[in-house]
């Protein structure tokens, strides 16, 4: 997944980068702020390690071997933020000292491998694994889970990267200057690769080394302050302080979940025609599916209804049509989640009326209460 | 006061590749420094031989090491590019790799690479090896990935070689898939030649400080610094693990029993890792380290830096006038 010099055009090289300096900088400060003074020898043994785990041959049954990125294991023990770090000077050490992976290209690199990979991998990990004891076998399932996710995650992107090229970069008589494959091409070719064999080891890789670390070494989970459990208490053992995590963060996954579909989603003006029987019926090309006839409910609902105000989502004199286009999403997405919001308030009120009615004791509940 | 020197130059040390006594040749055994053929350098793809994982593992760690004694042994040669301040080079890499990148004439990219070659050439660089450590990996492993997108029917345009028809309809190689190829495999061997001529001329303590005067915050280059150093620490732990598994192994490993010993490693070696942090932590402190780190001698700008400046921007003026000329 390396990328090398020459395949992106300069420009998204250029982008790749510009996203990932204000993550550089966040994960510098997260980082300051969580390790403290221990932060270089740590990040620099990590990042070390990160190199070493990208060369562990692991055996296939096929009988060949492949090997894993480890991004996620890395942020499952040291949290996403320092993953950033380690795995990013790892890639700079094998773009600039062994020549794998380019030198312009580091940026995109970085943002696949060092950026989306773990923070996708560690996402689902804590979703899965949520606040099951550190020895849990859900924490197993939940890191092999969110290794898989986020190697796939970070190939999708790597396989958006090289589609975008032939689309945006070619010369007047269509020659591809950069990667010549399309999105239709890259997309499938890199998910096969890596839904099947290279997802497969990377979860097999972190989950056997969480249930390996469970077994042999698990004070150093607990170096992941932040996806630690709150201790339970345990007859002879106090328990551990331990700073409550406020459920908001979760919210602040899904915005930036949401956010990033919403960013991603012009990507569709790059495909050619429409989406199926979207606009009219008279538009199928029905032959290639061994059809003879439109669907009789496809033509009897079609334009039922027309008194849409962004139709074809543009003005309706067509005139602007980026701007109508733009306008459209903006104004989808806004009463998508005024909708979502009135529905969640309702449902709140519901429960909280009928909490009533049973005439719960709205007393919060403490751990340990006596004291 | 800590230097970020030390670490660094520790690690060659370690390999037995320190500063030798003048008089005395520093090359390194022509077995240890031959590159490999393999397609793909970081092995996702291509490299999937069926070697037995510990064997090829080994093979890739001393791999490691062998091109960092390659670098070494090219970077303490007398030769143009070594005479170079790392910030000269380091920014005239970006500078050409970006015009390589802007230049869309197969023309102007044989000029670059010639270029590279002649670089080689004078900073000591062994023609033959080059060729090879540039050939072997990314541009053939580009040259078989890109062969489909030379027909048609990736790369619409003019059939040139007409191959036959698929599913009724007519196959061939286009004039543009053809183009785009030929554009893609000479570009990717321009970055890679040019890369590799400023990686082996450099050394990594060198490369850092370029970084650091390039404003890199602080605290990525000293990471850097010491990660690189304990890659070589580390590669010995696994080498060892490797070895003494391979000592004591008979038979062909079972691919279930291989995973479970890899899987081990990689979280043994996390551990590791884990505790050396605290110990060079603990070294760190007790010599004085108050979070921040120096270096000893700083890299300075001279008559030939500003020649070798002057001679890389009549060199991109030109090529991108010529590609300008060519392209109307």
């Amino acid at each position: 997944m390396h990328i090398p010099d020459g395949y992106l055009s300069p420009q998204t090289c250029a982008v790749a980068t510009v996203v990932m300096v204000p993550v550089w900088g966040t994960a510098a400060r997260k980082v300051r702020e969580t390790i403290k003074r221990r932060e270089v020898p740590l990040l620099a043994l990590a990042a070390a390690y990160s190199f070493l785990v990208m060369m562990l041959n692991v055996p296939i049954p096929d009988g060949t071997t492949a090997h894993a990125v480890g991004a996620v294991l890395i942020a499952i023990l040291l949290g996403p933020w320092a993953a950033v770090i380690a795995v990013s000077v790892a890639l700079l050490i094998q773009a600039l000292f062994f020549g794998d992976g380019g030198v312009l290209s580091f940026g995109a690199n970085a943002f696949n491998m060092a950026f989306v990979m773990p923070f996708v991998g560690y996402g689902v990990y804590r979703l899965i694994s949520q606040r099951v004891p550190l020895a849990s076998g859900r924490r197993v399932l939940a890191a092999g889970l969110g290794a898989y996710a986020g190697l796939n995650a970070a190939a999708l992107c790597a396989a958006v990267e090289f589609g975008i090229q032939p689309d945006l970069f070619a010369s007047a008589d269509g020659t591809p200057l950069y990667a010549p494959f399309h999105l239709t091409q890259t997309i499938p070719a890199m998910a096969l690769a890596h839904l099947t064999v290279a997802g497969g080891v990377e979860a097999a890789l972190t989950a056997g080394v969480i249930a390996y670390l469970q077994r042999a070494n698990l004070p150093v989970l607990r170096i992941n302050r932040a996806a630690r459990p709150p201790a339970a208490t345990m007859p002879g053992g106090g328990p551990e302080l331990e700073p409550a995590v406020a459920g908001r963060a979760s919210w602040k996954w899904a915005a930036a979940g949401i956010g990033l579909l919403a960013l991603l989603t012009p990507l569709g003006l790059l495909a050619s025609g429409g989406a199926f029987g979207e606009d009219a019926p008279g538009e199928l090309n029905l032959g290639r599916y061994g059809l003879n006839a439109v669907p009789e409910g496809l033509n009897r609902y079609n334009g039922f209804w027309s008194h849409t105000l962004l139709g074809g989502y543009g003005f309706g004199d067509g005139q602007n049509a980026t701007v109508g286009y733009l306008l459209s999403a903006v104004v989808g997405i806004v009463v998508i989640v005024a909708a979502v919001f009135l529905i969640a308030m309702l449902a709140r009120v519901l429960s909280r009326s009928r909490a009533g009615g049973r005439g719960r004791p709205d007393i919060p509940i403490t751990a340990g209460g006596a004291s | 006061m800590i230097s970020m020197d030390r670490p660094a130059s520790r690690a060659e040390t370690d390999h037995g590749t320190g500063d030798a006594p003048t008089g005395v040749s520093r090359a390194a055994p022509e077995w240890l420094v031959r590159p490999q053929v393999g397609l793909c350098p970081c092995g996702c793809i291509g490299r999937r031989s069926r070697a037995g994982f510990l064997a090829r593992t080994i093979d890739g760690l001393a791999d490691v090491t062998r091109q960092a004694v390659f670098a070494d042994e090219i970077g303490s040669r007398a030769g143009l590019l070594q005479r170079l301040d790392p910030r000269t080079k380091l920014l005239g890499l970006v500078v050409l790799l970006v015009t390589a990148s802007f230049v869309h004439q197969v023309v102007l990219l044989a000029a670059l690479y010639l270029l590279s070659l002649v670089l080689a050439a004078a900073s000591a660089v062994p023609i033959g090896g080059f060729l090879k450590r540039v050939w072997l990996t990314i541009p053939l492993f580009t040259a078989f990935v890109v062969l489909p997108a030379t027909t048609n029917l990736i790369t619409p345009g003019e059939v040139v070689v007409p191959l036959g028809t698929w599913f009724g309809h007519p196959v061939g190689l286009t004039l543009q898939g053809l183009t785009g190829a030929v554009l893609l495999v000479s570009r990717v061997a321009v970055s890679v030649s040019l890369a590799l001529l400023v990686t082996v001329t450099t050394s990594w303590p060198r490369l850092l400080e370029a970084l650091r005067s390039l404003r890199i915050p602080r605290m990525f280059v000293t990471v850097g610094a010491m990660a690189y150093r304990y890659v070589f620490v580390l590669v010995e732990v696994v080498t060892d693990r490797y070895t003494a598994r391979v000592a004591r192994t008979v038979r062909r490993e079972r691919a279930k029993a291989g995973r479970s010993f890899v899987v081990a490693s990689a979280g043994a070696l996390f551990g590791r890792a884990h505790q050396l942090s605290g110990e060079v932590h603990d070294a760190m402190i007790a010599r004085g380290y108050v979070g921040e780190c120096r270096t000893l001698d700083p890299p300075s700008f001279q008559l030939a830096d500003a020649t070798a400046a002057a001679g890389l921007v009549l060199i991109v003026v030109s090529v991108l006038l010529a590609g300008r000329a060519l392209a109307g």
